[in-house]
């Protein structure tokens, strides 16, 4: 039945759907041509698309269907043997009924209205006065509204508009020395298309190693198939500024992940100063596509686990506090990963006492220069916890202040200016008791980072150590630590004196 | 009359999909699978989690069993969680490893069916409301999505449902990458046909769990029985049958995710002007600006489906618990299954006979000064350690205190408790009490010394225990105050149906 219809469709006018049948592309075919993707981390992507078209002699008009529906079109360039550039178009008028009854007025359309009784159809022509709320017909001697009585009317348009289009659609005009098929390179930047490193990293407590495997994951949001591209994936950000940091007020927030930046370098192929990452072999993105690829396979990377509490300013906790759980390893080719690593998510898991690997927690990382020293915190722990205590905060007289003042500078020829220090009456003085309260619910010993930040506010403030019942290490002026060392099922008390001006 | 089966074959040769030498392998679901799920890290431990919204993720851990065929060749995963994070995914058991592996999230709907099929041969079929005949006719689809249908057929160029035609375009197939769900995929190579058993496993949203404790009293306010509930709930479209399943308590970190739900816009189809001249209002006529063309929304709504699996009863199951480097592990000792869009409860743990303490506490700030009395709080102190009757891992939840002895149950008040390790202090609040209300006054402020008087009533029949933390520094009292951790503790008993006060100054800092 329906074979029968499309013949007598066909014998009606065979020329127009011989012209339709021509123009229908198979399902997969793409008029992209050989296509190479460089993406970047920043959400943006250099496309480079070179076909082989015809160009004729003389001005040409050539269309680039298959270009990412988010093209800079301000970005693109077009080069080709023999060509030169006349002007460059990206139409975006689409073809849509509402444009197409714009672009009719003055035209003759064809109406085909149906008796809703009957079902018989009539025919005639009008001509499209106006498309101003409503559709202004003239039919003959006769002006209507199209569709007043509501009754079922079909429009027929006897042609499209040449600058209608269905999607957005990039056009070069050439002029071309000679005719003939020939490469033609078109190169544009669109946004939509990122990626970042994915990390898989196990580690094994017992043995203090971690298998570590790093995933490239490419993500595409352009509206566009990218098919049989060569890819091509740079570890930074081109072009843009660095997003502004905002200040991390958390308490006991984490350590930055880079503890020390390493000098080494990777062997990978490098631009400038980025690191490249091509992939193996040809592959098509499709729109809407996460791919993951395999960059890295690391395995028995010396890593440690570690304790790191930070309290920001001599202040206490209403309740015991979980202290971060770290894992310290390298990216150092002797004693780590040996490799540089782009920024991305580092996931880590643990075997479970079946075997299973289950996710104990995950932490972002910058893009680390290999040999680099890391500290990733995976999350707080359940049984190692702090509790910061202000004991007792006390004013005291300068005499008291004058007792701890003892300053030394170590001049450039090595001798040494100790001395005091006059301060103004006006100036207060306080001492502030702290004590760190130390918990390990773990059946083994933990050794527990505990920072005291706040030493140096600022130009106008001094604040100073004057006892402590372990000794500490000073990281800055505004830092100290000290490394407790927490039996199993235990606890230890941590106290510390300071002395501030205010 | 031979021309149309030519064009006919001629097209269907077109429909078909690339000449590649790549096949493309289902494994529609898991043979076994193991849900590990993780709580909500921004949820407060009191508070219930959202069935609607569940905050909280999951590990998803899959084995399948695939035949991969020799050459190059796509496998598919379907079946896998709805919320997962294609990010995470891991597979692994392919002897040969594999290419690449893809989420795609393209996804057939009325907008995509039409989007992707520019320029392609569809349908157009139209019913007669006269007389019932249906027509089809050939259409090659014009535009994009976007603005609406432009049809070219054989008369020309036409719209779809301007017409007041019923009408609608018939599709032959669906274009290739269109997935009802978004889809996990591998690409590998292999140079021998091979059944492979391989594991995948991803991180997956919509998922929570929470403890939820059941405390029963004794009459003497000393003993207390403790249990709890592992309530674990999913609201994801997948359901895991005969799951190995485990909750994890404590802080893993979790980034802020920035998860895409797939794209899911409606098709809507818009029409040239319609305006009539019945439809003309005043100021209105010639308007361009609102001349906005008639918009029908085709669209599509989640059908919700309420499947709640509860194990309301008590059963001799209780998850055992185990260490997973600084977490908690609780392992669910049978498989279960964790439906779409359920909740669960197996029991977590239990104890009886822990030795507490039922105090009556209050916090008392400068805030506080000189408003109306309020109702001082119950809590119940005990430590975790055996001696105690605990000395175990308690995750935070919800806690609900009953008291035994009664004729009937009595509810004695709600609230929350944190995670406590081994060891620690633990403190269960449970609400406001009944009829033992304090209030602070501010008495006299001289030479920056301000003198507040505390008054605690209590209007029961019996001598009370209470406790008043006082959060002020330079704290000066006749009455012996204990320090605790840096604070001023005031302890004293209430005497039955009276009061007691304490007078305090605070000097400046």
């Amino acid at each position: 039945m329906r074979s029968v219809l499309l013949l007598a469709i066909l014998s009606v006018s065979a020329p127009a759907l011989a012209q339709i049948t021509a123009e229908i592309p198979p399902p997969s075919q793409s008029a992209q041509g050989d296509v190479a993707v460089t993406i970047y981390n920043n959400n943006l992507a250099l496309v480079q698309d070179t076909r082989q078209l015809a160009v004729a002699a003389g001005r040409n008009r050539i269309e680039f269907p298959d270009v990412s529906a988010q093209i800079r079109s301000e970005t693109v360039t077009l080069t080709g043997a023999g060509i030169g550039i006349v002007e460059q178009n990206f139409d975006f008028d689409l073809l849509s009924p509402s444009a197409l009854m714009q672009k009719a007025v003055g035209e003759t359309i064809t109406l085909v209205r149906m008796n809703p009784a009957t079902g018989v159809e009539t025919r005639e022509r009008a001509r499209v006065l106006a498309a101003n709320g409503g559709v202004v017909l003239q039919i003959g001697e006769r002006i209507e509204v199209l569709r007043d009585d509501g009754l079922p009317v079909r429009v027929i348009f006897d042609r499209v508009p040449e600058n209608l289009r269905a999607r957005p659609t990039l056009s070069v005009t050439v002029e071309s020395e000679r005719g003939g098929t020939r490469p033609l390179t078109l190169t544009y930047l669109t946004p939509s298309m990122s990626w970042q490193a994915d990390y898989v990293a196990l580690f094994d407590e017992a043995a203090n190693r971690m298998d570590v495997q790093g995933w490239i994951t490419l993500t595409n949001h352009t509206g566009t198939t990218f098919r049989n591209a060569d890819t091509m994936l740079v570890a930074g950000s081109v072009g843009q500024d660095q997003p502004e940091r905002y200040p991390d007020y958390r308490r006991n927030r984490p350590s930055p992940q880079v503890r020390a930046a390493g000098t080494e370098s990777a062997g990978r192929e490098r631009i400038g100063d980025f690191y490249l990452y091509p992939l193996p072999e040809r592959t098509t993105i499709a729109n809407q596509q996460t791919k993951q690829v395999s960059f890295l396979d690391a395995h028995g990377t010396p890593t440690t686990r570690g304790y790191e509490y930070r309290n920001d300013w001599l202040h206490g906790a209403e309740e015991p506090e979980s202290a971060n759980s770290v894992l310290n390893f390298s990216s150092s080719r002797a004693q780590g990963l040996g490799d540089a690593l782009p920024a991305g998510t580092v996931r880590v898991y643990q075997r479970d006492a079946r075997g299973n690997p289950q996710f104990v927690g995950e932490s972002p990382i910058p893009h680390t220069p290999m040999g680099s020293r890391i500290g990733l915190t995976t999350g707080q722990a359940f049984d190692v916890k702090v509790r910061p205590v202000v004991v007792s905060r006390d004013r005291i007289d300068l005499q008291k202040w004058r007792e701890s003042e003892r300053f030394r500078i170590v001049h450039p020829d090595g001798t040494q200016t100790t001395g005091q220090r006059d301060y103004l009456s006006t100036m207060s003085f306080w001492e502030t008791r702290m004590r760190y309260s130390l918990t390990n619910a773990r059946p083994q010993p933990v050794t527990v980072d505990v920072y005291q930040s706040g030493l140096d506010q600022s130009s106008w403030s001094d604040t100073r150590l004057v006892a402590e019942s372990l000794p500490s290490e000073r990281l800055s002026a505004d830092r100290v630590v000290w490394h407790v060392t927490v039996p199993a099922n235990g606890s230890v008390d941590l106290e510390a004196v300071f002395q501030s001006t205010y | 009359m031979r021309a149309a089966p030519v064009l006919l074959a001629a097209m269907s040769m077109l429909a078909a999909p690339p000449a590649a030498a790549q096949s493309v392998v289902t494994s529609p679901r898991p043979d076994s699978v193991a849900v590990t799920v993780y709580r909500n890290p921004e949820r407060d431990p009191g508070e219930r989690p959202n069935l609607d919204w569940l905050g909280g993720y999951a590990l998803v851990s899959e084995t399948r069993t695939v035949v991969v065929p020799a050459g190059e060749s796509v496998v598919r995963f379907e079946g896998v969680a709805s919320g997962a994070f294609a990010e995470t995914a891991i597979v692994t058991g392919f002897p040969e490893g594999i290419i690449e592996r893809n989420r795609d999230a393209e996804l057939l709907s009325a907008r995509t069916l039409l989007d992707r099929s520019l320029a392609r041969r569809v349908h157009l079929r139209r019913t007669s409301l006269a007389t019932g005949t249906v027509r089809e006719q050939e259409a090659v689809i014009r535009s994009g999505a976007g603005g609406a249908v432009v049809l070219q057929t054989a008369d020309g160029f036409e719209s779809l449902r301007c017409t007041g035609v019923p009408e609608t375009l018939v599709y032959d197939e669906v274009p290739e990458g269109l997935n009802a769900r978004p889809t996990l995929s591998v690409r590998l190579r292999s140079s021998v046909a091979t059944t492979a058993t391989v594991t995948l496993s991803y991180l997956a949203a919509g998922f929570d769990w929470q403890a939820n404790y059941v405390g029963t009293l004794s009459p003497n306010g000393r003993r207390l029985d403790l249990f709890a509930w592992l309530t674990l709930a999913s609201m994801d479209q997948t359901s895991f049958p005969d799951a190995n399943t485990q909750a994890v308590a404590g802080q893993p970190n979790r980034e802020r995710q920035n998860w895409q739900a797939p794209d899911q816009s409606s098709l809507e189809l818009r029409c040239w002007q319609q305006g009539r001249t019945d439809q003309i209002v005043a100021g209105m006529t010639g308007d361009v600006l609102n001349d906005l063309p008639q918009a029908i929304v085709v669209t599509g709504s989640r059908m919700r489906r309420p499947e709640f699996e509860s194990l309301a009863q008590a059963r001799p199951v209780m998850a055992e618990q185990e260490n997973l480097g600084d977490l908690k592990l609780y392992r669910i000792p049978v498989p279960v299954t964790v439906a779409a869009h359920s909740q669960k409860q197996v029991a977590l743990l239990r104890r009886e006979g822990v030795e507490v303490r039922r105090v009556y506490r209050q916090t008392v700030t400068e805030s506080e000064a000189d408003e109306e009395p309020v109702p001082v709080q119950m809590a119940l102190l005990t430590r975790n350690r055996a001696s105690e009757g605990l000395g175990l891992p308690l995750p935070a939840g919800g806690v609900v205190i009953f008291a035994a002895g009664a004729p009937r149950p009595v509810m004695l008040g709600a609230g929350a408790m944190r995670d406590y390790a081994e060891g620690e202090e633990v403190e269960i609040s449970f609400g406001p009490a009944i009829g033992i209300m304090s209030q602070l006054r501010r008495v006299s402020h001289e030479n920056g010394i301000t003198t507040y008087e505390l008054v605690v009533t209590n209007d029961h029949r019996r001598r009370i225990d209470f406790e008043a933390e006082l959060q002020f520094d330079n704290v000066q009292s006749r009455i012996r105050l204990e320090e605790r951790e840096g604070r001023h503790i005031w302890r004293t008993r209430l005497p039955s149906t009276g009061r007691a006060v304490l007078r305090f100054t605070v000097s400046p800092s």
